[in-house]
């Protein structure tokens, strides 16, 4: 049940006396070089070091006996330095120890050369990466859209809704959870859940033909599911994508089923269609109108089914998906046409379609605008929201017959949540032209953040306050609202999901609107003020005990996630002290049944008198060989360079293989990042294969307390058919050792391998981590793998020229 | 120090703002009132160079909440605005036609004429001509106003008929009303923009007097010129304007065409529609189809019975006549992925068939026509027609059997 927070400031920003009296002048943040690159040489010593380490390995003993004559003259004893480090380490790591001068002789002695890593360039990375992350803490757009959903009940049917949205650890488990809609909403049933491989960002809905379409986005996929309307009917997953570059944009049309809109950070914009595939409409990583350098897209559907909205922080374009090279004019800039700020950047468009079919919403971090694609560039209607942070989330409620149309803006890390309500009577032209322009009804309002209830709380322990403080103030992650009305009784019920997975529920109650204070003359006008507003509720008698005790429900739910011990929190550590696991003690059990066999054929030879030609059995292969733990493919480098030496070239050689694996390291090290990137936010998950229907055994009915709270740690996962045996672990991505062979450890085939006595301790010891590990499961054939998931899609490629990775081919 | 105490200013005043809106975005407009008496202070050391100063918020805030507060009396409001009208002269003039704004907003369009005319006078150095888009406005408002009390004495004459000499001065107080209101109406149409309200206006000033050429040539400019925004009112009221003329067929379509070209879903496109099919030009019906379809892809058509109807009719007369049946497959080659599932989708048959009959009649005509008679629509709305005994369904489905080959020949 716990809940993994987004990096802090202070994970990322440098911290000490000397630095914070340097910045008290200056704004501006210092980002923490140093610490993050001793991260790298803790978490990858393999690429840091591995190289000269194997050029030098003849020179380090790491045994415990006495080095003898001929060798000491070549040889250093490391083992003491070990020793040193380990005390070093149970000391915390700290520094005013005499102790430690051995280690500093060693590093002064060793610093400039020992690690081979193009330091310029992991610089660089990790530079570029220190300022996204940075960039992102300050405005984190990729929540763009917001996580929750609202399926509405269909008209006359029970009030049953659904609510889609994630939640989890990881916030990577597709909830749908049936909400009755009540005095107080609450959840009916167990939510059916859908395991995902990678952080949900946003969640968008559309319906269409009384059917729901939802499309799910995740950094690197994008999957569909549909909904049938009936009240209780499965979701069924349509189809998944994958891209190649974060996209940052899904939106699911109003028009026609299973149509979707995508965008990437590369600045592409499909459509993709169920039927048909993905659609490029567009190519340019340049954005629109001048240049920026956020690689944010956006894009929406139009009045039009074959038109779609695309959008950069500059400004929103239409094109015609039928011919997107010629077809496309401009819906809104920033600039003087809209008499935009300076820095003013485009943060939300929203197309308003259910309000009115040719209007559009366009949230930037100063205003909001209302657009009519009749009279592109010139908005309809402008207001300053006045909010702290930039509204990342929308909602639009459209008013029946004339009346007004609400819409509801979000902000992620500062909670806020603004209510507004506009007309559209913009351009009643043909009947003779009634002038009244498209305006705002009554003054907007603010409405209560997550935390802002902390304080109608009863009072805590303090340290459970804290804490219950911190859950509270967890960004917004997605916002969803519905309009109801119980005969005379008009309300608007607001779900908020926050980052940690809960949602949480507002009604707003409507009141007849007070005649306005007499104005001094008696003409009777109405003030723009006294328009039918929603107010929050003081109190509503009968919901308040329900309410206390769902509450009371979750906070329990949630103290008890706090009091168990945090799982993984720490990496797991490699014991250096059990140098042998018991597989190892248990020795040769007698011989395999390779050599019996050839035992048998050997002796029933020589008793024929015959003889043996060829020493492998027809029928059985022998066992593949163990790699070798030195580089697959070409010559090891160390019988290259004795080579050289011996031929006289030595210095060429050393140039050449320095060189050669300068650039070599650089490209592996690009590759890697490239790879670590796609696979950020996807760090707890077991990439797995089952994205099984599950119901929870466990009774949960609260829909404002995320599910992850009710069953802290995994949910069971029940296996559909055809997936891998229930109690086996979700297929893994391979560590990248070869899979140790049992007899690989034996004292007596390391000797065969002519591995010196020293050595095999160290190598035993390695591989001996290994094969505490889990059990592999044998690997799924991806075909089949992809079966399992999806029956009846398949899935597709974002770009055609991509080869096949390493990373299992099926995301969600 | 003094670096510190102006940060502490600074963000004193920073946080006394955000209590201000805090309780405006709640309605809380006393508590508001109160904070913004303290932000008043922030007028002091006004050095911030911010894009909204200090003044200017007390301007936006100050008015919004004597808007909405319970004890606020006219007289406050204008007082309240007398001061900010001195509080900043660069924007002296924006702040006047807010004012007039509020007056007019409760009716006292005497006072607000009277405040127009005063701020038409003001003259305060290079301030002036740096607030010249804003002179133009407050000039525009003053001749709207002008129309205003023309065309109430307009009523009053045609109230009164031909009888009586006092006509004669009203007759003439009209026309001073006419002269200042067209001088003023015809100078901020000049300026590119979006001026519907005043171009309205003029042009129906204009017409009165009957100098129709020189409403034509407004118009014209209005919505031809290309400085100006793209406006497809401007060819509406151009459009009007010569139906109201008179004029021809032909450059009543050609108004129509260009407004086609703009907003092919605008709700003129029936009108467009009709006189098109009704042309004896091959050509001209031709585009009546393209513009009947171009309308029917967009969403707010869906359920337009009216337009519906009219693309019945057109694939109707065309099957009969068994000419020109490319204009349909040409139409519906574009057409055939996706709307089938837009407009003849099993679902919406059912619905239409639940909400309006003769729209559903229409659209299992043409999905008959394009799909054939196979179709899920046309097979669900004929099938409940006959079941209910309707005359009308009963010959929609002997139309459509008997020309179910048209379908091969388009879809071929």
């Amino acid at each position: 049940g716990c809940w993994i927070p987004s990096p802090a400031p202070q994970d990322i920003l440098y911290r000490s006396g000397l630095c914070r009296k340097l910045r008290a002048g200056k704004s501006g943040a210092t980002l923490d070089f140093a610490k993050q690159l001793g991260h790298f040489f803790v978490d990858h010593p393999e690429d840091a070091f591995g190289s000269l380490g194997r050029l030098l390995h003849k020179n380090f003993y790491l045994g415990n006996a006495k080095l003898k004559r001929p060798a000491r003259n070549s040889t250093i004893r490391m083992t003491a330095l070990v020793e040193d480090i380990d005390r070093l380490e149970a000391r915390r790591g700290c520094p005013r120890q005499h102790l430690a001068s051995r280690l500093r002789w060693f590093s002064h002695l060793c610093r400039d050369w020992l690690f081979e890593v193009p330091l310029g360039l992991l610089a660089d990375c990790l530079h570029e990466e220190l300022a996204q992350q940075w960039s992102n803490l300050l405005f984190d757009d990729s929540l763009t859209g917001g996580a929750l959903a609202w399926l509405p009940p269909e008209d006359g049917e029970t009030p049953v809704g659904r609510l889609v949205h994630p939640g989890g650890q990881a916030m990577n488990h597709l909830y749908f959870q049936d909400v009755v809609l009540e005095e107080l909403p609450h959840a009916r049933g167990s939510p059916a859940q859908f395991e995902l491989s990678g952080r949900i960002r946003q969640v968008a809905a559309a319906r269409v033909d009384g059917q729901d379409f939802v499309g799910v986005r995740s950094d690197y996929h994008c999957g569909v599911w549909r909904v049938p309307g009936k009240t209780g009917a499965v979701p069924a997953p349509l189809q998944v994508i994958r891209t190649d570059v974060p996209a940052s944009c899904l939106t699911v049309s109003p028009h026609l089923p299973g149509e979707l809109s995508v965008c990437t950070q590369s600045g592409t914009v499909y459509l993709w269609s169920i039927e048909t595939g993905l659609q490029q409409l567009r190519h340019d990583p340049q954005t629109m109108f001048f240049r920026d350098h956020s690689p944010w897209r956006w894009s929406d559907f139009t009045a039009h089914p074959r038109v779609l909205s695309c959008a950069d922080r500059t400004g929103l374009q239409c094109l015609d998906a039928r011919a997107p090279k010629r077809c496309h004019f401009d819906l809104f800039k920033v600039g003087e046409e809209a008499g935009c700020q300076q820095g003013e950047r485009v943060v939300l468009p929203m197309y308003l379609g259910r309000a009115h079919p040719s209007q559009y919403l366009v949230t930037t971090q100063f205003s909001m605008y209302v657009l009519d694609e009749r009279l592109p560039l010139v908005p309809v209607l402008k207001w300053a929201h006045m909010m702290k942070a930039p509204p990342l989330f929308a909602h639009l409620m459209p008013g029946k017959l004339g009346k007004s149309h609400k819409v509801l803006l979000g902000a992620s890390c500062t909670q806020e949540l603004l209510l507004l309500q506009y007309r559209d009577r913009f351009w009643g032209v043909s009947s003779g032209g009634s002038q009244s322009a498209c305006q705002l009804a009554g003054t907007p309002q603010k409405l209560h953040s997550i935390t802002g209830c902390l304080q109608h709380l009863p009072t805590q322990l303090p340290h459970r306050h804290h804490l219950l403080q911190q859950r509270l103030s967890a960004p917004a992650a997605g916002l969803a609202a519905t309009l109801q009305e119980n005969g005379p009784c008009k309300s608007m019920l607001i779900f908020q999901l926050s980052e940690a997975g809960d949602v949480f529920c507002q009604r707003l109650i409507h009141k007849a609107a007070q005649p306005p204070a007499p104005p001094s003359r008696d003409e009777a006008t109405t003030a723009p003020g006294s328009s039918p507003l929603f107010e929050a509720p003081a109190s509503s008698p009968h919901g308040l005990g329900t309410a206390a005790l769902q509450y009371r429900r979750w906070l329990r739910a949630l103290s008890r996630s706090w009091r168990e011990p945090p799982q993984h929190t720490w990496p797991p550590s490699l014991s250096q002290r059990r140098l042998f696991t018991h597989r190892d003690l248990e020795g040769p059990a007698g011989p395999s049944s390779l050599q019996k066999q050839m035992r048998q054929r050997l002796r029933q030879t020589m008793q024929e008198g015959g003889r043996i030609q060829q020493w492998e059995p027809l029928a059985l292969q022998p066992p593949p060989l163990p790699q070798t733990l030195e580089l697959a493919g070409g010559p090891d480098p160390l019988s290259n360079r004795l080579t050289a030496a011996w031929a006289g070239d030595w210095d060429q050689w050393w140039e050449e293989r320095t060189s050669f694996s300068v650039a070599q390291r650089q490209r592996a090290l690009r590759e890697r990042r490239r790879r670590q990137k796609r696979a950020q936010g996807r760090r707890s998950l077991s990439a797995s294969f089952t994205s099984s229907l599950t119901y929870q055994s466990e009774l949960s009915e609260l829909s404002d307390v995320g599910p992850s709270l009710l069953s802290p740690g995994r949910p069971p996962v029940l296996s559909q058919e055809g997936s891998p045996p229930a109690g086996s672990p979700p297929v893994r991505s391979h560590p990248p050792s070869p899979a140790p062979d049992e007899a690989l450890l034996s004292s007596q085939s390391l000797r065969c391998r002519g591995i010196p006595k020293e050595r095999r301790k160290t190598l035993r010891d390695y591989l001996s981590v290994w094969a505490e590990g889990p059990p592999e499961p044998p690997e799924l054939p991806g075909s089949q793998a992809s079966q399992l998931c999806f029956p009846s899609s398949q899935s597709q490629l974002s770009s055609a020229s991509q080869p096949c990775r390493k990373r299992p081919r099926m995301g969600f | 120090s003094s670096n510190e105490h102006k940060l502490n200013f600074k963000k004193s005043k920073e946080a006394c703002l955000s209590y201000i809106q805090d309780a405006l975005l709640q309605k809380q407009w006393k508590r508001a009132a109160e904070f913004l008496t303290c932000y008043v202070e922030s007028l002091e050391k006004d050095y911030s160079r911010e894009h909204i100063g200090p003044s200017e918020m007390i301007w936006r805030i100050g008015t919004e909440i004597l808007w909405h507060h319970s004890q606020s009396k006219m007289k406050e409001f204008n007082c309240f605005m007398e001061q900010m009208k001195t509080l900043g002269v660069k924007r002296y003039l924006k702040v006047c036609l807010e004012h007039v704004f509020h007056l007019l907003c409760n009716g006292q369009i005497d006072e607000a004429y009277q405040n127009l005319s005063l701020a038409e006078s003001w003259r305060f150095g290079e301030q002036t001509a740096i607030q010249d888009k804003e002179i133009k406005l407050i000039q525009a408002y003053r001749g709207l106003l002008d129309y205003c009390s023309w065309s109430k004495q307009k009523k009053i004459l045609l109230e009164h008929g031909e009888d009586g000499f006092a006509d004669l001065a009203v007759e003439q107080e009209m026309h001073g009303y006419f002269r200042k209101a067209a001088v003023n109406l015809k100078e901020i149409i000049k300026i590119p923009g979006v001026w519907d309200v005043f171009v309205k206006c003029y042009v129906d000033l204009l017409e009165f007097y009957g100098e129709h050429n020189e409403a034509r040539q407004v118009l014209n400019e209005y919505a031809y010129n290309s400085k100006f925004p793209a406006n497809p009112n401007a060819h509406v009221y151009l459009y009007q304007f010569l139906k109201r003329q008179g004029e021809s067929k032909k450059s009543l379509i050609s108004a129509l065409k260009i407004l086609h070209d703009i907003v092919p879903s605008h709700e003129l496109m029936i009108d467009f529609n009709t006189m098109l099919q009704k042309s004896k030009k091959r050509k001209k019906r031709h585009l009546g189809l393209e513009v009947i379809f171009a309308a029917l892809d967009y969403a707010g058509w869906k359920e337009n019975a009216k337009a519906w109807s009219c693309l019945a009719r057109q694939v109707k007369q065309i099957v009969i006549s068994e000419k020109h049946l490319d204009w349909i497959k040409q139409e519906w080659d574009s057409r055939k992925d996706w709307w089938t599932d837009f407009h003849f989708s099993h679902y919406l048959a059912k619905r239409n068939w639940q909400e309006n009959k003769s729209l559903s009649c229409e659209k299992a005509l043409v999905a008959g026509i394009l799909l054939g008679k196979d179709c899920k629509y046309f097979k669900y709305i004929s099938h409940q027609g006959c079941k209910a005994r309707l005359k009308r369904f009963r010959m929609l489905k002997k139309f459509v059997t008997r020309h179910n080959p048209v379908y091969l020949r388009i879809s071929g």
